[in-house]
């Protein structure tokens, strides 16, 4: 099992930092957040996107797919309690500086050599080099997302009402199954009208193209026990179909 | 807790630094435009953040027909108000759900940080805390209580986690003694963390 996977439900944690309203906690974050966004804009899986995106006319160098699971695959594939130590941005810093290292976009020697330079001069200034239309793109990409909604290719499986099992496949460097729901027994609540692809094989987890996704229910006490839960309390996720098993399959 | 935000001076000089080579690195190499990040951290200031989400929640609380229209097809009803880039980045799928007498709504990400952008903006902190993401499932009413808010037992308790394409929001309950209000002014009322469902709008001052 992978800890990152299993956070629902996990006790003995003490009250939430509920004061901290703060999106960013330091400026350098706002940063690695821009990084982030506009890799997602220039993500080659664009040009097969929704939204048709001119992506061949848009001037980078920028030859990968990234998206959400390229950033989720690398906290989830932290050692589990390094990714405890390490505030929210930080990690994505992490991930994605060893990306662009691994990728051989940057070499870590580079990296390292003028992280020294800014560690010295702060304020010094990045290189003025502006991309016009990479920045209409971004632009573009914000107002207009990138949906995963493709057309079903089977039939769905299961109707608003059926009992369901959550399905306890293989641990995998990354998932959209929150662990406290494997083999839970839930009702289906909503049947999302499509089917909708994740953009990356999750391998043995199950998702790998379209699926179609459910809206499913889930009692506290079904969840937690009675003697853990609190009352009258009702949990909602959006599942892809793989992670789903007839009630009659048990 | 308090204590996860006392980060060592060096520790964060350390990663400004690291950023600022990394992006002039990137802006050398032409992955990144100079002007390319703070394209993207224009757009959190002026065309996505939680000002749409709350003059959509007052639009609601001012005609029940819209509120009826923004529950059962949320995009469409976000549509007719004609804001820019609703359907963006974190919104192609938007869901809203209502609190009402009898049900009281949460909002949360168990896996990671999903969040409704175009209405919402960027998460708070406290919504991608590893405690938060952990607690809310699990007791989520105690998790009210520490934000201030108690639910009555026999008000039901829904926790939407978003695992797949839907970004949830939750339209909070129009304040009692109200009705003076015009649409901007309830608009005003109306904060993020309602939206998430971790805090109630509170009526406003007597007139």
């Amino acid at each position: 099992m992978r800890l990152q996977h299993y956070l629902g439900g996990l006790e003995n944690l003490g009250p939430v930092n509920f004061f901290e309203k703060k999106v960013f906690m330091a400026e350098w974050e706002k940063r690695i957040f821009g990084i982030h966004t506009v890799m997602m804009a220039e993500s080659v899986h664009l040009d097969k996107s929704l939204p048709k995106y001119p992506l061949s006319e848009v001037p980078t160098t920028f030859k990968d797919t990234w998206t959400w699971a390229s950033l989720r695959i690398g906290a989830e594939s932290m050692q589990p309690f390094e990714y405890f130590k390490y505030r929210y941005y930080e990690k994505w810093l992490m991930g994605i500086s060893q990306f662009f290292i691994d990728r051989g976009y940057v070499t870590a020697k580079e990296l390292e050599t003028l992280t020294e330079h800014y560690r010295a001069h702060p304020d010094s200034p990045l290189p003025e080099q502006p991309n016009p239309v990479l920045k209409e793109q971004v632009v573009r990409y914000l107002h207009h997302g990138d949906s995963g909604l493709r057309a079903p290719m089977d039939e769905v499986r299961f109707a608003v009402g059926d009992t369901v099992y959550v399905a306890d496949p293989e641990a995998a460097d990354h998932t959209r199954l929150p662990g406290f729901l494997r083999n839970k027994k839930g009702t289906v609540t909503e049947v999302y009208p499509g089917a909708f692809e994740y953009f990356v094989s999750t391998g043995p987890d199950g998702l790998d193209g379209p699926q179609h996704v459910y809206c499913v229910s889930f009692l506290a006490s079904d969840i937690w026990g009675p003697d853990k839960s609190e009352p009258n309390t009702v949990i909602y996720a959006d599942l892809f179909e793989d992670y789903l098993k007839p009630v009659h399959s048990m | 807790m308090s204590s996860l935000f006392e980060y060592d001076k060096d520790r964060e000089a350390a990663s400004a630094a690291k950023v600022r080579a990394l992006e002039a690195l990137l802006i050398k190499k032409g992955v990144l435009g100079s002007d390319s990040v703070d394209a993207v951290l224009r757009h959190f200031e002026t065309v996505a953040g939680p000002f749409n989400g709350a003059r959509i929640v007052a639009r609601a609380w001012v005609d029940a027909e819209y509120k009826a229209r923004l529950l059962e097809d949320t995009p469409k009803a976000i549509a007719e108000l004609q804001f820019q880039g609703m359907t963006g980045a974190e919104g192609e799928h938007m869901k809203a759900v209502a609190n009402s007498v009898t049900v009281h709504n949460l909002i949360i990400c168990t896996l990671c940080s999903c969040y409704p952008w175009p209405v919402l903006g960027l998460p708070p902190y406290w919504y991608k805390d590893p405690v938060f993401r952990s607690r809310g499932v699990r007791e989520p009413r105690a998790v009210l209580r520490e934000f201030g808010v108690t639910i009555p037992e026999d008000k039901e308790v829904k926790v939407w986690d978003s695992s797949a394409q839907i970004r949830w929001f939750v339209i909070p309950e129009r304040p009692a003694h109200s009705e003076h209000l015009n649409e901007e002014q309830l608009a005003a009322l109306v904060t993020p963390e309602a939206m998430m469902g971790v805090a109630l709008v509170p009526s406003p001052p007597p007139v």
